[in-house]
């Protein structure tokens, strides 16, 4: 641990950008805690791998991130605002930057493709019409879906599409940060090779941070530039899958070295 | 730039919801008035002849149906079909975290979802009530000239002279409240929806029931407000 907390105050000097920091956040339903004293900083330009237990709080850490859960006490800065002080302005400049992949897409079922991502669009920018289809068109092609999906129901679409379709609306603003809630669960392993592919380009033409709440290792590996654990209401342990093997922690190393992660053990160890 | 959060009324929303919940309720709403209507003739009427005074069962469908049950039939009517159509919709959004959706790109649900909806059963109660009245008194004149030989001239003629404005008027200034009862129950039973297929089954009932008795209580205290005001 001592290790891992040099490491970080390392990259703080280097004065890496710091584009959300969440701070002894703690996150309470009724008498149960969730999260307790849980920080947490995301750089930009990075792709950061959360992962966790299912039912850890990975989805309440995120959603208390947006703002949809209450917490009973810490401070979250995203993109340099805190978010508490925020006034309706400075909130509406985030809301305006960030973009989010809710973990079934929660496309709008009344709308078609080209309307969900045009939504974002309506509400910030003052476009004609004709522009506005274009726009929306060209984040189409960005996330890979063909031009016929555009007109489509969510209902009418594969859960590969759902999650294509919603990260095209995530991009609809050309966001600095985007946050993804297991985008690649119930996807075959393909698609979510090509999801993790197109993820780790957006991030290099867009200089996108990602914040992506995974169970996939393969992604983890693939596509995460850092990872951080989330376990026992706080984070654990974060760093590069090299810290992850390294990490003494029962469920890290059961969750990194079991039998399904004999793979990156042994490609990790060469 | 517009810089967001300008929430500009979306008329295309609210005709399409009037569309749904007002011009869609026309044909049961009729059916379901002009068989009531002619039920409350029939029965009137029937009472009535003991007396020999047939004729006033016009003064009876004509005050009932007018003041109390074209508006309130509307309205139960109304709770079953938009109502329940309304919290299931929002409530599948909610289930679906699109609600969050909205809140996250910056739109306020209730001005997105709830408005347009509100606004839209305002416009159409007050209607399908006025077409409402139309149907019951023409199913209890049609009841009352075939059971009992009122002719419709009669029974216009008699309508006439029983009521006046304020008669139609006391019914059809309860139906905004109406509308109001039924749209602001479904979408607080709709945001209220959690993450399960049962609880969104529940709250579409809660909705529901919670709706048409509250239109009834409602109904009652504004007969008690026209009793204490002789309206
Ligand atoms: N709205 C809520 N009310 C009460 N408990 C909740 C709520 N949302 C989440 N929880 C609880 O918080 C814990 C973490 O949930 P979640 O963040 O969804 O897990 P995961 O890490 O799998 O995403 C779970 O035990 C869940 O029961
Ligand atoms: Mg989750």
């Amino acid at each position: 641990m001592v290790l891992i907390e040099e490491r970080q105050e390392g990259q703080v000097a280097q004065s890496r950008d710091v584009v959300l920091s969440v701070r002894d956040v703690t996150v309470g339903f009724g008498d149960t805690l969730v999260l307790d004293g849980l920080s947490l900083d995301v750089y930009r330009g990075e792709i950061l791998g959360f992962v966790g237990a299912s039912g850890a709080g990975k989805s309440v850490l995120l959603r208390t991130i947006l703002g949809l859960v209450r917490k009973s006490s810490g401070t979250i800065h995203l993109l340099g605002q805190d978010l508490d002080a925020a006034t309706d302005e400075e909130r509406l400049r985030v809301d305006m930057h960030q973009g989010v992949l809710f973990q079934h897409g929660a496309l709008f079922s009344a709308l078609t493709v080209l309307e969900n991502i045009q939504v974002p669009m309506r509400e910030y920018l003052d476009l004609p019409r004709a522009l506005m289809d274009e726009l929306a068109y060209l984040k189409l092609e960005l996330v890979g879906l063909p031009r016929n999906a555009a007109t489509k129901y969510p209902s009418e679409l594969s859960g590969g599409m759902i999650k294509r379709a919603a990260l095209a609306r995530a991009l609809a603003l050309d966001p600095d940060i985007v946050f993804l809630d297991e985008p690649t669960s119930g996807l075959d392993p393909i698609g979510a090779a090509e999801f993790d592919e197109l993820v780790g380009k957006l991030r290099d033409t867009m200089g996108l941070t990602v914040y992506m709440v995974t169970h996939d290792l393969d992604s983890l590996l693939t596509a995460c530039d850092r990872i951080a654990v989330l376990g026992g209401k706080r984070v654990l342990v974060e760093g590069t899958v090299e810290d992850m093997l390294a990490c003494d922690d029962p469920w890290v190393k059961a969750y990194f070295r079991g039998k399904r992660a004999r793979q990156i053990d042994r490609s990790a160890r060469g | 730039m517009k810089l967001g959060r300008a929430h500009a009324i979306n008329p295309a929303a609210i005709i399409n919801q009037i569309d749904r919940m007002g011009v869609g309720a026309v044909p049961i709403i009729v059916l379901m008035s002009a068989i009531v209507g002619a039920i409350i003739a029939q029965q009137g009427a029937f009472q009535l002849r003991y007396f020999g005074a047939e004729i006033f069962v016009v003064d009876l469908v004509g005050i009932l149906i007018l003041r109390e049950l074209g508006v309130l039939m509307t309205a139960i009517m109304i709770a079953g079909r938009s109502g329940s159509a309304i919290t299931a919709e929002i409530g599948s959004m909610k289930m679906r975290e699109e609600v969050d959706a909205l809140t996250v790109i910056g739109l306020n649900p209730v001005g997105v979802l709830v408005f347009p909806r509100l606004v839209a059963l305002m416009v159409a109660v007050p209607c399908l009530t006025i077409v409402a009245n139309f149907a019951a008194l023409g199913g209890a004149m049609l009841i009352a000239w075939l059971y009992s030989g009122i002719p419709p001239e009669a029974f216009i003629d008699r309508l006439r002279d029983s009521i006046d404005l304020s008669t139609i008027f006391a019914g059809l200034i309860k139906a905004p409240f109406m509308a109001l009862i039924v749209g602001i129950i479904a979408s607080i039973e709709g945001m209220k929806v959690g993450g399960s297929a049962e609880s969104l089954g529940g709250h579409v009932t809660a909705s529901v029931v919670k709706a048409i008795f509250v239109v009834i209580v409602v109904d009652g205290m504004f007969a008690i407000f026209y009793a204490a005001i002789d309206f």
